[in-house]
């Protein structure tokens, strides 16, 4: 069944995006992870152009993002000053990033700089899971468990603007947060991703918070950097195409549903190593693609 | 149906009064409207008619059909290779290209008509005018010509103008999904002794109705507004999609 996207200005097959939603929304689940890291290179991939697949890939993050948000927080597991700390550094992050990305659009360098970026970043995001999930492993294996820390002191615990955060049980700079939201929410703006997958492993190893409330603050941030983002694509670029997201996010929500179920079987080294893996693959098939000579040396795109 | 009926109509008055009007050729469109709804795959116009004399006649004619879109402006980029990473190079503005091009006929342009006259009447791809800035090179052009090509969107007799008994004509027009909004002319061109003779134009208009109709000119409009839209609506169906599928 064909469906026309207005703003794509072209038709696709519904059941196709339907099937790429619940396959993406599966392994989101599977995960823990919004998906957009997979979401938008697949858009992409079936011939969405570029700055539609990553304006409607944060919009459909956001729709993915908004009931996990609304169950961790009922579970009380989202430290609010800790994200609108990092909401704070996500607002001016995003809209950095969608001016840069207008800027590219204008360019003419949008495809090859959105690959760029998911090959580098989820190039190093997958290397370190796989390392680090690979060293828990074997250490498992071998049955020492290292001594960790219970608090860990580093340069970034002498900064100053100290707060505060009751819920994390932390008392730090409010720089580092205000970093490392600024940073997922460019990158975010750029790729069409939520940035689950960058800031989880940042709030635990940087910031140093308590695991458990991780997730919810990270889901905070993800709903509202991804909002931001939304309404600045639709805005600045207008690439925001509300027929894709919703093809999206109904295949999405219910593959979600069948990831977690399946997730909860799988232990969290192994879930960790695949993942990375999986965020591996992605990242070589778009370098592959960046490197390989293209099928035709010239591109056409109409002046905005 | 309506199309049916237009097309009874014309037929009535091609065989009633037609013939004995002076203009050598009658043609009429199935449709004077492309519909882009939600649907919306493409779409494929007839353009037919009559001519007062029998095609195969002595000195033979020839019917041409063209049909040409509103003007776009396109930049036609090179891939260059930087540091083993392929990256869009130098590139070519064409301020004016039509959007859509199909050329169709009962032979080629260049059998049946001198140089002049296909360049006058834009006939074939060789004789549009595309004006470019930028980057001089007759490779540009050629790329330009072949991705449009490739995308449907520039036809050179991709289908025929076929003939039924002596007089009546018909040609098709495929429009591609990614067809453009906007005023559309189709010229029926009449030819004899490698001049045209006659000529009719014809118009049509493609545009957007319905939710895709809304949805574009709301993002057009109000960009701000749609972007507060997309973000409730998306929120409210990942809501409710959770409720729904909710496995316990």
């Amino acid at each position: 069944m064909q469906v026309y996207l207005p703003i794509a200005e072209m038709s696709v097959d519904a059941l196709l995006l339907l099937g790429i939603g619940f396959g993406v929304g599966w392994l989101s689940g599977l995960f823990g992870v919004g998906g957009g890291f997979l979401l938008t290179p697949l858009l992409m991939l079936i011939g969405i152009p570029s700055a539609v697949a990553v304006a409607s890939g944060a919009n459909q993050t956001l729709g993915a993002s908004v009931s996990g948000l609304i169950a961790q927080w009922r579970r009380g597991n989202v430290d609010w000053r800790m994200g609108l700390t990092l909401f704070a550094g996500g607002l001016l992050g995003s809209a950095l990033g969608v001016q840069i990305f207008a800027l590219l659009k204008r360019w003419g360098q949008v495809d090859v700089a959105v690959s760029l970026f998911y090959v580098v970043i989820l190039g190093i995001v997958g290397a370190l899971m796989v390392r680090e999930s690979v060293t828990a492993l074997l250490r498992r294996r071998r049955g020492t468990a290292p001594r960790r820390k219970l608090h860990e002191h580093t340069w970034l615990h002498g900064l100053p603007f100290k707060l505060r955060f009751r819920d994390s049980r932390l008392y730090i700079s409010v720089i580092p947060p205000l970093v490392i939201g600024f940073g997922i929410g460019l990158l975010s703006a750029i790729m069409g991703v939520g940035g689950g997958f960058m800031l989880v492993p940042a709030m635990i190893y940087i910031l140093g918070m308590p695991t458990a409330i991780v997730i919810g603050t990270s889901l905070f941030q993800v709903v509202f950097v991804s909002a931001n983002v939304t309404l600045l694509q639709a805005w600045q670029v207008g690439s925001v195409d509300i027929v894709l997201t919703m093809l999206l996010l109904v295949g999405g929500v219910a593959g979600a549903q069948f990831g977690a179920a399946m997730g909860t079987k799988l232990r969290g080294e192994e879930t960790r190593a695949l993942l990375g893996l999986l965020v591996l693959s992605v990242a070589i098939g778009l370098a592959w693609n960046l490197l390989q000579t293209p099928s035709r040396a010239f591109t056409i795109s109409p002046i905005s | 149906m309506k199309a049916f009926a237009r097309i009874l109509c014309v037929l009535g008055c091609l065989l009633g009064g037609g013939m004995a009007s002076a203009s050598p050729i009658t043609a009429e469109l199935s449709t004077d409207r492309v519909e882009i709804s939600t649907g919306f795959t493409g779409a494929s116009v007839l353009v037919f008619g009559a001519t007062q004399n029998p095609l195969g006649g002595d000195p033979p004619e020839d019917l041409i059909v063209v049909a040409t879109g509103p003007t776009q402006g396109v930049v036609v980029r090179r891939k260059i290779n930087v540091l083993g990473i392929w990256l869009n190079g130098p590139s070519t503005r064409f301020p004016e290209v039509p959007g859509f091009y199909a050329l169709a006929g009962t032979r080629r342009v260049w059998e049946i008509l001198p140089e002049e006259e296909r360049r006058q009447y834009r006939l074939g791809f060789d004789n549009l005018r595309l004006r470019s800035e930028g980057t001089r090179n007759p490779a540009f052009r050629a790329a330009l010509l072949e991705l449009k090509q490739a995308d449907g969107r520039w036809q050179e007799y991709a289908s025929p103008v076929s003939r039924a008994g002596e007089r009546l004509f018909s040609a098709r027009i495929a429009f591609p999904d990614t067809v453009q909004t906007g005023d559309y002319q189709i010229e029926v061109l009449l030819v004899r002794e490698s001049r045209v003779i006659a000529r009719q134009e014809l118009s049509l208009r493609v545009e957007r109705v319905g939710t895709a109709a809304d949805i574009a000119s709301l993002a057009r409009g109000q960009p701000l507004l749609y972007g507060v839209l997309c973000i409730v609506l998306a929120a409210l169906a990942g809501w409710l999609g959770s409720v729904l599928f909710r496995r316990n």
